[in-house]
């Protein structure tokens, strides 16, 4: 069921547009269509949850998205930014009522037309690289269906910008979701060797997976029996 | 086979404890690993790990009371094929007293499981009424039925921690849940992370890492998902876990 419901989006995300427009561009509006939301904006956020974070709008499906992802970038709260600190979604049905929460985010993100806002992280584990934000102008929850494919859609955002900086590996589609543990390992291991952030790292291992046309999970596992050490040049 | 007797007082205190999910700093990570850590202690089954579904339906290890490679493999497989995957599905118990011949319903998973030394496998729904939100495996090295009592008190445990976390449900609503499954979902990836960490660090396997990161939680009291955190984010150092009693005593790869 589920490996249909991938299927379903990549489909649409290759119809929706040409490669000329970029991934998180497409993804924004599959999330408008599929989780019946009004607007859908990325943040992608460095050094998330210290004093140096830093965000950068990425893109925004409508005046409103991007107004709110200005919001969150103003006064440093929001949906959003919780939900790459806890690296879960953050569901908010109804922002008048979640004004304890963020109280210099809410009466502004109302003024400007949001209802409810649903933010779903762009992260893995301690990897935090953003968040994929959709809002609506009326109150009222998503379905759990609908929670299911932004949790879908955050991941595919999540392998598109790792693919955009390191390149694509054979098997870069839905390996995020692999249940197998070592690609969480090798990343822990790579980012002690080299002395680089799990970020970094992980990048590391996409990047040798993709020059050597190996899966991830096959690095990952060589990386953790210990029979491939990346080095500082490859 | 000698059967182990159930310490009374001590299924008493768990079930207390699992019936304690309604403190403001629950964490999902740690109850389920008291789950599984009580049901190897108190029944006669050597390996226990908790599944549950993710948003999308699929099951994905929550907890596990043992590290061997071997044993969390068989955990994985079973988002493909399994008792734990049928228990799920079907929301009843599902039992192989010999696995050595249930190659026919799941051949994968059997020989994998014969292959890590296991003979027995018990998998418990996690379910309230008509809803199931994972399963409980119990794993035994000698072939044979769990006992009557045994079943009952491992059904009873699953029930009573099922009820834990659906009264969550109840009690705040279903965004908190879906936020609280996720978090849990993504700090164990965070735990995964920090063991590479610290296995190579300090130049042991990841059981041995695993046990250090938890025996360092233990003795502190600190959540396992923020200690394996604080790892990666390198504000506790490797080195502060190598105190702890749990790494003198490194579990098997």
């Amino acid at each position: 069921m589920i490996e249909n419901h991938r299927q379903r989006l990549h489909a649409l995300l290759a119809v929706n547009g040409d490669h000329s427009i970029g991934a998180l561009t497409r993804i924004c509006s599959v999330a408008v269509l599929e989780l019946q939301v009004d607007g859908a904006g990325v943040t992608l956020v460095s050094r998330a949850g210290t004093a140096q974070a830093q965000q950068r709008l990425v893109h925004a499906s409508d005046p409103v998205a991007a107004r709110l992802e200005d919001l969150q970038l103003t006064v440093g709260e929001g949906p959003g930014l919780t939900a790459v600190t806890s690296g879960a979604p953050v569901l908010v049905p109804d922002l008048a009522a979640a004004r304890a929460r963020w109280p210099a985010f809410c009466p502004d993100a109302q003024h400007i037309g949001a209802a409810a806002l649903f933010a779903f992280p762009l992260t893995l584990g301690a990897i935090a690289l953003g968040s994929l934000d959709c809002h609506r102008t009326t109150p009222g929850p998503l379905s759990p269906d609908h929670v299911a494919c932004g949790l879908l859609l955050a991941e595919m955002a999540f392998e598109a910008l790792l693919a955009e900086v390191a390149g694509r590996a054979p098997d870069d589609v839905g390996w995020i979701s692999d249940i197998h543990a070592e690609v969480h390992q090798a990343t822990g291991v790579v980012s002690y060797q080299l002395g680089i952030s799990v970020q970094a790292a992980l990048l590391r291992i996409r990047a040798y997976a993709y020059v050597h046309e190996l899966a991830v999970a096959v690095v990952a596992r060589r990386i953790v029996d210990r029979s491939l050490l990346l080095d500082t040049e490859n | 086979m000698e059967v182990r007797p159930i310490d009374d007082d001590r299924l008493l205190e768990t079930f207390v404890e699992l019936a304690d999910t309604l403190t403001d700093d629950f964490d999902v990570i740690d109850f389920m690993h008291l789950l599984v850590d009580r049901c190897v202690e108190l029944l006669d089954v050597d390996a226990a790990g908790l599944l549950l579904a993710d948003q999308n339906g699929r099951l994905r290890l929550i907890a596990n009371s043992d590290e061997q490679v071997r044993l969390l493999e068989l955990f994985q497989l079973q988002s493909d094929q399994g008792p734990c995957l049928d228990a799920f599905r079907t929301g009843t118990r599902v039992s192989h007293p010999d696995l050595a011949v249930a190659g026919g319903r799941w051949p994968r998973f059997a020989a994998a499981a014969v292959d890590g030394g296991f003979a027995a496998v018990d998998a418990l729904p996690m379910r309230l009424r008509g809803e199931v939100i994972g399963a409980l495996n119990l794993f035994r090295t000698n072939a044979g039925e769990l006992t009557d009592k045994a079943l009952r008190t491992a059904t009873a445990l699953a029930d009573v921690a099922t009820v834990g976390l659906l009264q969550e449900r109840a009690i705040r609503n279903q965004e908190i849940v879906t936020e609280q499954l996720q978090t849990a979902l993504n700090s164990r990836i965070v735990i995964e992370q920090a063991k590479g960490l610290i296995a190579e660090r300090l130049g042991i396997d990841m059981g041995g890492a695993f046990a250090a990161l938890r025996g360092y939680a233990r003795s502190r009291n600190l959540k396992l998902s923020e200690v394996a955190r604080a790892v990666v984010a390198g504000t506790t150092g490797t080195h502060d876990l190598l105190g702890t009693p749990a790494l003198t005593n490194r579990s098997k790869m």
